[in-house]
């Protein structure tokens, strides 16, 4: 296989099938989560409230309401930094959108390049921070398996790359292919590995918003 | 610190336990393997799969444990960490646990976590911790090493559905010899034993009859005074409290909480009025509803703040003068995180005292009093521990500077005694009950006035 | 492998230096807030390289979303058409029309740069 085709490969075909993987996967997952919640505890469902459950769920979402983020604002801040970027940067960068709009002639708005140099810069030392207070904290240290490193790295990868890639340092066309490679791997691995977090948060939330608010008439946050 | 520089510090983790060491004897590498297979495979599902699975172990629940912070903020007392020490174990070594890991598995799960589920209001997930260290008690009950006083405790419910070894008969002598007494300050005052139709069947907990009867004087002098239409069971199941649910026995668990309801249904009463307990109060409003498959209780379970806080403001029962000295108030987890009464509670305090100050963090996010969960009930081998492990708790009622604590649990109430002593502070511990007989006046309503 | 992008690096850096010496570049005065460096082109050495005959290869005509065989735009400027968004005339923004004109042609022929930093040059 030449260089090209590998290219073209990699930017063309693997994209689809990583998102094929990644959509086909999530649903799977979670239809398998329900259907497991269904067979083996299916009270859950008698307990679950739609007004609690959405309760507990917008109070987590808002910055610095529930107490444990006001106990740390230093990390919690940099922990949604982290996640809202980890959407915002890949979704709204123009050069993903120029391709999209190559392949699907599809685009919508787009940050500016210099301003997601920045945000990237912003992710890559919040994945920095991560990896530091694992080796650090000591409460964090004692949990911490190996895993948690090769995790955070692979979510960090995409955005080491692209950086590089962006700034043409090192050598540009490795760096660029290790970036779409990274990116597809991602995707991939979010139904299989714990990055499968994003969509049992809710779910856990839910459940615990309501057997604090519906059955024990309490906050949870 | 000055004060406690002279106690021990630190958890001693070589504390010998008769009970446990007894049940390690009796154990082989086949059975803890396949008892703890048989658990985990049998009995779990989705739920543990999910906290498994999604724990994202950033440690965000470890500043919630006091266990934590009372040891300096040693990792191994963090809710991960000691969820790591056990079920993790456990489920890593595919059920192959050796006996020293399993004596420290339960001295973790049974006297080092008070499964009071503050950890739950501080993980950005939500995972609950208590549910899976209860699980490892269900696992240690099944291999039978659970500590040797708690474990007497469900012997006594098992053979007495109580949880002190009161016999029927010293029972009933007990509520007519608290009658008597009453008779002479309340001529008509009754304990009206099994009354059918009753509105209300008042249960208490067993060390209540066997160690402090005067609290019945005082409901009774309440009840009669509210001119409440009340009983109480002369049969088992007038005991509320439940310690088979803190070490894992479901199923005497169970038959606890079906004899209490089933009390209730016999007498055709309208609501079950439960004395100051917490734990008793999450065993029937909460765990043993769903242990018989009733979602909600198929009773109203009523708490007593709830009952004294409808008292005080329908004007059943009259305040005379209010107590003087300054008051704080100790959120027992299970009825605030529990139940959300720390609101009620304040509102009471304020009909009863003049003074009041606050001890912080409070309501759903109070300290447990480091006795709950069966804590205190694993008894004398494990108590100096149960104070290190408490010393965040003292700390934190001794900066309220208040003189008098009150708190509206049994098991706080023995627990904070307790560290109270140890930290030598200077504080009485006193119920809801206490004030409320001592600031009421003491004429009988009547209806329509 | 190592060795081929080594060269292919090289390549292009020398290339790169030669070309922005001839300053032949695309113009990019069309965009109103381009991002990137003008996109390397050199009209006569590309098609040269490239064997390129037929001009309507790239200078083609559309008419009602059809090609008009036979007809080229070479007098005309790519964005007379291609407009810098995309209407229900144009269905192909410029941006779109720079970038696909190019990299088919040189995925098809596995031939010149197809990734973003090999025409935009820091
Ligand atoms: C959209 C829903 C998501 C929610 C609610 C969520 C929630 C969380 C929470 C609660 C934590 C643990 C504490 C923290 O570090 O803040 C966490 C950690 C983390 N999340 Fe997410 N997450 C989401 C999406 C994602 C996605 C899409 C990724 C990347 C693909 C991701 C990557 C990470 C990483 C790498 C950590 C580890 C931080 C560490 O090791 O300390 N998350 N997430
Ligand atoms: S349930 Fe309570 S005692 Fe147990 S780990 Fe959580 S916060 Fe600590
Ligand atoms: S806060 Fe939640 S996700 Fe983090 S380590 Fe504790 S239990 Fe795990």
């Amino acid at each position: 296989m030449n260089m090209h085709t590998f290219i073209d490969f990699i930017m063309g075909e693997m994209v689809i099938v990583s998102f094929v993987i990644f959509i086909a996967g999530t649903c799977g997952r979670l239809l398998w989560t329900f259907i497991h919640i269904n067979k083996t505890e299916n009270f859950i469902f008698s307990y679950l409230s739609f007004k609690y459950s959405l309760r507990s769920i917008l109070a987590w979402l808002t910055p610095f309401l529930p107490v444990s983020s006001r106990k740390k604002p230093f990390f919690y801040s940099i922990s949604y930094t982290f996640h809202i970027l980890l959407f915002i940067v890949p979704i709204f960068l123009l050069s993903h959108i120029t391709l999209f709009e190559e392949y699907l002639n599809w685009s919508w708005i787009s940050i500016n390049d210099t301003s997601a140099d920045i945000l990237t810069i912003i992710v890559i030392l919040c994945t920095l921070f991560f990896v530091t207070r694992r080796v650090v904290v000591k409460e964090v240290k004692y949990i911490t398996r190996t895993s948690d490193f090769v995790f955070i790295i692979i979510a960090s990868l995409p955005f080491i790359t692209g950086f590089l890639a962006y700034h043409q340092l090192f050598a540009y066309k490795i760096i660029m292919i290790a970036h779409v490679i990274s990116g597809e791997i991602m995707l991939i691995l979010i139904p299989f590995t714990r990055f499968f977090h994003m969509f049992i948060a809710p779910i856990i939330r839910a459940y615990t918003g309501s057997e604090f608010g519906n059955v024990r008439g309490a906050k949870d946050w | 610190m000055q004060e406690t520089s002279t106690k021990d510090s630190e958890t001693d983790t070589k504390v010998i336990d008769e009970g446990v060491e007894k049940g390690l004897k009796g154990l082989t590498p086949e059975k803890i393997e396949l008892v703890i297979n048989q658990v985990l495979k049998n009995e779990t599902g989705a739920r543990l799969k999910l906290y498994i699975d999604t724990c994202m172990r950033c440690s965000l629940c470890a500043d919630a444990c006091s266990f934590f912070l009372s040891n300096d903020r040693a990792p191994e007392f963090s809710p991960a960490g000691k969820v790591k020490q056990t079920l993790h174990e456990m489920i890593r070594l595919k059920g192959k646990v050796s006996k020293d890991t399993l004596r420290n598995i339960v001295r973790i799960a049974h006297t080092e976590c008070n499964v009071c589920k503050r950890c739950s209001m501080y993980c950005p997930f939500g995972i609950d911790i208590a549910y899976m260290i209860l699980l490892v008690r269900r696992i240690c009950h099944k291999l039978e090493i659970t500590p040797l006083y708690i474990q007497d405790t469900v012997n006594s419910h098992a053979a007495t559905m109580n949880q002190m070894w009161v016999k029927e008969d010293e029972w009933i002598d007990t509520l007519q010899w608290q009658e008597e007494d009453a008779r002479e300050e309340f001529e008509n005052l009754r304990i009206p034993l099994d009354k059918d139709g009753a509105d209300i069947m008042y249960s208490v907990i067993a060390p209540e009859p066997k160690f402090q009867a005067g609290l019945i004087y005082q409901s009774a002098v309440i009840h009669h005074a509210a001119d409440i239409n009340w009983t109480m069971p002369s049969f088992p199941g007038w005991d509320n409290s439940n310690m088979a649910m803190f070490t894992g026995d479901y199923e005497i668990s169970g038959r606890i909480a079906k004899a209490h309801y089933e009390a209730a249904t016999k007498l055709h009463v309208k609501k079950i009025v439960m004395g100051e307990c917490g734990h008793a109060f999450r065993s029937v409003f909460d765990v043993g509803n769903r242990w018989m498959g009733w979602a909600m209780p198929p009773v109203d379970v009523i708490h007593a703040i709830e009952f004294y806080h409808y008292l005080l403001t329908s004007g059943r029962i009259k305040i005379k003068d209010k107590f003087k000295e300054t008051v704080t108030l100790h959120d027992p987890c299970n009825i605030s995180r529990g139940r959300g009464l720390h609101d009620k509670a304040r509102e009471l305090v304020d009909m009863l005292c003049e003074s009041f100050i606050e001890m912080t963090p409070n309501k759903e996010h109070n300290y447990c009093c480091g006795a709950g969960g069966g804590a205190i009930n694993c008894g004398p081998p494990w108590k100096i521990n149960r104070m290190v492990n408490n010393r965040e708790k003292a700390d934190q009622i001794k900066r309220t500077g208040a003189k008098v604590l009150i708190a509206p649990c049994h098991n706080c109430h023995s627990g904070l005694e307790d560290i109270l002593h140890y930290y030598d502070q200077d504080m009485e511990v006193k119920f809801f009950g206490d004030l409320i007989f001592n600031a009421m006046d003491k004429t009988i309503y009547k209806g329509g006035e | 492998m190592k060795r081929y992008l080594l060269i292919i690096i090289i390549i292009f850096g020398i290339s790169s230096i030669v070309l922005s010496n001839q300053q032949s570049v695309i113009d990019r005065s069309v965009f109103k807030n381009p991002q990137r460096s003008s996109a390397l082109f050199n009209h006569d050495d590309h098609n040269e390289k490239a064997e390129l005959e037929d001009c309507a290869i790239c200078h083609h005509v559309y008419e009602d979303k059809k090609l008009v065989e036979g007809e080229s735009s070479e007098d005309d400027s790519c964005s007379s058409c291609h407009t810098l968004k995309r209407t229900e005339k144009n269905i192909i923004s410029i941006r779109t029309a720079f970038h696909k004109r190019c990299k088919r042609c040189h995925f098809k022929v596995s031939k010149g740069p197809v990734l973003c930093g090999e025409c935009h040059i820091k």
